[in-house]
């Protein structure tokens, strides 16, 4: 719908600018995308020469919303793992940070905090709709609108004293600010820098190839763009284009479907914490002067509720993290780390590149954790990274029971699936055996077990193949046909003599087994004759012979197909004078006949 | 020799038409020569006519000539449809020989309940632990006929090593498991038995402490008398009928002091009818 109004939204903007004249600073007409000017604004902010928080401490900092009634405001000094302070406050949006303050729209009113005790310092009242606020070190930046007019106002981060204010008559989405700018996005397609000590528009962008509606800025450097993908904002960006600004799009799995860059700034629920905060892209990029966005380490992750998954850039898994028992609420990539806290208080720092845990904290809180801010740039735990473990978060993420999650553990199934090794053989097969697992999910472990050709696999698919139909144990096989199907995709691999003894062994004892379905059974012969080297024939055979003229199983097309296409790849001389016996027989069922004669020829 | 050989040999040599002598079965004395199997039923067994075939198999199980053996054995090797499996297998241990329990293993797996309930009846009458090891298996198939079957062969083949199981039918309800337990059951296991008050269904533990006290077989006279008042202590109606039934079925004399007991037991039951 929003997709829709914007159009809209744009032809009132036109008339209703055209009513009222050039004093609006945000308009229609006005110079864009001029590369002298971005320089020069770009030149104006005072950015630090490392990503550092913007506090004057130039400490890490947390500041946690905790639900209540009232809520509490739990800011939490990430490198010294203490709490700073509490305080209750109705807080109604996400809460920023300054140099000694923190803002928050707190009931109708932004109220600013002192940031080293949480007492109020300063308040305003909002005129009209509140649409966003932001901060920078000394100052506080709001966007409101009042009628048809939007307006974004700058407040003295110490005093609360409007500093200026500037109008717009069309829509004005949530702002972000660093180094003394202001960025204000402007009807979804431009992107406007303001002075933040003056109020001065200092040059805006226009969007020519994709919208303006997502911000993300960190103490070093600001990105915009949309859900499609992000802009670094940089000289380049003079050219509003994608091919020829640093522009950056990673492969967001289509399992991880709620993903996006970053809040959307016309979106007012967005402006507070919202579960729209648990599925987001994590990325830090290094400056480039010539192609697309270069990330740092040629990867990204992915927050996804409670799992980190790390990406290369060409969107292949390489590390998953799964959060024990409850959702990250919020997280961030610092530059160093991915910083992440969780419903229950939980603080976790993760490795980007490699996805160890390097620093694992508890704000102790027992409300839980709505959303969280935080001024941890730069922020990079000295302590010992914990060693990976990546089979096991994606083995939790798989067997997790939330059927919220039933795409992403398809995505960790497959992930799963890439990795070598027995071990994750027997995962995979343990969500085949699992009652509660999602059909859709089995159906994909299925095919990834096929896909797998593992040869180290052999004996745990072997393994699994000991459970058989007993009325007293109260078991069934599990997944036969998957698991002799994934048998049968080792056939070109190199394996063990006496591992694919054991398994004949194993399928043989399925073939002969008298419960043993005819859809299962097909696999179960094809199977042997993958792997069998001649060794399966005899069975084969004595199969054959022993159903050939069964009313039941000697009548399935498929069960003739699979067994004469079993025993006709490479016959043997025996196996010829069997095929003929059952091809001359009187009692053969209908087909077969005809079926060995096909593959054999005559005699 | 494995299944996997020996079907080899044995296939090879019956599908063009040669003599196995498989069965290693002597040739009985006086016995004629392996021609005097009449040739037609041989052809008759391996027909696509169904009644034909099983009555061909019926005859050549009551044949007592090494050929008329082998020939099932043949059969059986080279696959009959179950309605001539059944008779042929049933035939085929009418005159047992070591090499059977191959042929009827093979069938104790087969697909039809049927097929594998009379491969397993007959292979509990063999002295071999991979026959017994078929009988055990069958107590856990998913069929109850072939559960049942499984459990009978077991009581009447004496297979102890199918007790185990047998007690988990017990406490199932299965009746077949009873009464084979019962032919099973010497004196230790009848305590044990005895002991599965509350634990086995009452009517079911009535079938097989009932059926022990009937087996004459079966003593002393002192284990008895502990059956006879474990069945006492069961509530079930079919305890009274149980103890009525050996009451009936011993005479009075000499006198039995588990019969005495059974009376005693009787009367109080009934008492005040």
């Amino acid at each position: 719908m929003r997709q829709l109004l914007r159009p809209l939204a744009v032809v009132v903007a036109v008339a209703t600018l055209g009513a009222c004249g050039p004093k609006q600073a945000f308009r229609l007409s006005s110079d864009e995308n001029n590369a002298y000017a971005l320089r020069e604004a770009l030149a104006s902010r005072q950015l630090p020469a490392s990503p550092t928080p913007t506090n004057t401490s130039k400490q890490p900092r947390v500041f946690v919303l905790t639900a209540g009634s009232p809520k509490t405001i739990v800011a939490y000094d990430l490198a010294a793992g203490n709490v700073l302070w509490k305080a209750d406050a109705d807080v109604q949006s996400r809460i920023f940070v300054g140099g000694d303050f923190i803002v928050a729209l707190e009931g109708k009113q932004i109220v600013a905090r002192d940031q080293g005790r949480g007492a109020p310092r300063w308040k305003v009242d909002v005129d009209g709709t509140f649409i966003g606020v932001a901060a920078d070190a000394e100052r506080v930046y709001v966007v409101n609108r009042d009628g048809n007019t939007w307006w974004l106002s700058a407040y003295a981060g110490s005093s609360g004293a409007e500093l200026w204010s500037a109008d717009a008559a069309g829509q004005l989405g949530a702002p972000a600010a660093h180094g003394g700018v202001v960025y204000a996005p402007f009807l979804a397609q431009w992107l406007t820098i303001v002075d933040g000590r003056t109020g001065k528009t200092l040059t805006r962008l226009r969007g020519i190839d994709e919208q303006i509606s997502t911000l993300r800025v960190t103490s070093q450097v600001a990105y915009y763009g949309s859900k499609q993908g992000m802009f670094r904002l940089d000289e380049r960006s003079a050219s509003g284009k994608r091919a020829e600004a640093t522009y950056g799009q990673v492969k967001i799995p289509v399992h991880l479907e709620r993903t996006t860059y970053g809040r959307d700034a016309y979106d007012p629920i967005q402006q507070s914490y919202t579960a729209a905060d648990r599925a987001r892209v994590l990325w830090s990029s290094e400056a480039t002067t010539e192609g697309p966005m270069k990330l740092t380490d040629d990867g990204y992750a992915i927050h996804y509720f409670r799992y980190v998954l790390g990406f290369g850039n060409d969107g292949e898994l390489r590390w998953a993290y799964s959060h024990p028992r409850v959702e990250l609420v919020a997280s961030e990539h610092t530059g160093y780390v991915i910083a992440g806290v969780a419903a229950n208080g939980d603080v976790v720092a993760i490795e980007p590149r490699t996805g160890a845990v390097r620093a694992r904290k508890s704000l102790g809180t027992t409300a839980p954790v709505l959303g969280a801010t935080f001024d941890a740039d730069g922020w990079a735990p000295s302590s010992a990274p914990e060693p990976v473990d990546t089979v096991g978060a994606l083995v939790t993420i798989v067997r997790d029971r939330d059927a919220r999650f039933d795409r992403v553990k398809e995505l960790a199934a497959g992930a799963l699936a890439k990795l070598p090794g027995a071990q994750v053989t027997s995962e995979l097969l343990a969500v085949l055996a699992d009652p509660r697992a999602p059909v859709r999910l089995k159906d994909t472990v299925v095919d990834l077990l096929v896909a797998r050709r593992d040869p180290a696999s052999l004996g745990v698919l072997t393994q699994q193949l000991a459970i058989k139909t007993d009325y007293l144990a109260q078991t069934e096989p599990d997944a036969l046909a998957a698991v002799a199907k994934a048998i049968a995709g080792l056939a070109t691999t190199a394996l063990d003599p006496a591992q694919v003894t054991a398994a004949l062994a194993a399928l043989q004892e399925h073939l002969d087994a008298p419960n043993t379905s005819s859809p299962d059974l097909v696999h179960v012969i094809a199977a042997m004759a993958a792997i069998g080297g001649g060794a399966e024939r005899a069975a084969l055979a004595s199969h054959l012979l022993l159903y050939h003229a069964d009313e039941d199983r000697g009548s399935d097309p498929a069960w003739q197909k699979a067994i004469v296409d079993g025993l006709t790849a490479k016959p043997g001389p025996q196996e010829r004078v069997v095929l003929r016996y059952v091809a001359q027989d009187a009692r053969s069922k209908p087909g077969l006949a005809t079926m060995i004669q096909a593959a054999i020829g005559p005699d | 020799m494995t299944h996997a050989r020996w079907l080899w040999v044995g296939l090879a040599l019956a599908i063009v038409g040669a003599p196995t002598h498989a069965t290693g079965q002597p040739a009985k004395k006086g016995a004629a020569k392996k021609a005097e199997v009449p040739r037609e039923v041989i052809t008759a067994l391996g027909s696509a006519d169904l009644e034909a075939a099983a009555k061909a198999a019926e005859q050549l199980g009551a044949n007592p000539l090494a050929g008329a053996h082998d020939a099932l054995l043949d059969a059986l090797a080279l696959g009959l449809p179950p309605a001539v499996a059944v008779p042929a297998i049933t035939g085929l241990a009418l005159h047992p020989a070591p090499p059977d329990v191959l042929a009827l293993r093979r069938y104790a797996g087969h697909a039809n309940p049927s097929v594998r309930s009379a491969a397993i009846t007959e292979l509990a009458g063999y002295p071999d632990p991979t026959a017994h090891g078929a009988v055990v298996a069958g107590l856990r198939d998913p069929v109850g006929m072939v559960r049942n079957a499984a459990a009978t062969a077991a009581g009447r083949g004496r297979v102890k090593v199918a007790i185990e199981p047998m007690m988990q039918l017990l406490a199932k309800g299965e009746e077949a498991s009873a009464r084979g337990l019962a032919q099973l059951a010497d004196p230790d296991l009848s305590r044990k038995l005895a002991d599965q008050l509350g634990k086995v269904p009452d009517a079911t533990l009535v079938v097989a402490l009932g059926t022990i006290l009937k087996r004459a077989d079966f003593g002393p006279d002192a284990v008895k008398v502990e059956i006879v008042r474990a069945i006492g202590k069961i509530q079930d109606p079919s305890a009274v009928n149980a103890l009525t039934d050996y009451i009936d079925a011993t005479p009075k004399m000499p006198v039995r002091t588990s019969r005495q007991e059974a009376m005693l037991i009787v009367e109080a039951r009934l008492g005040g009818k």
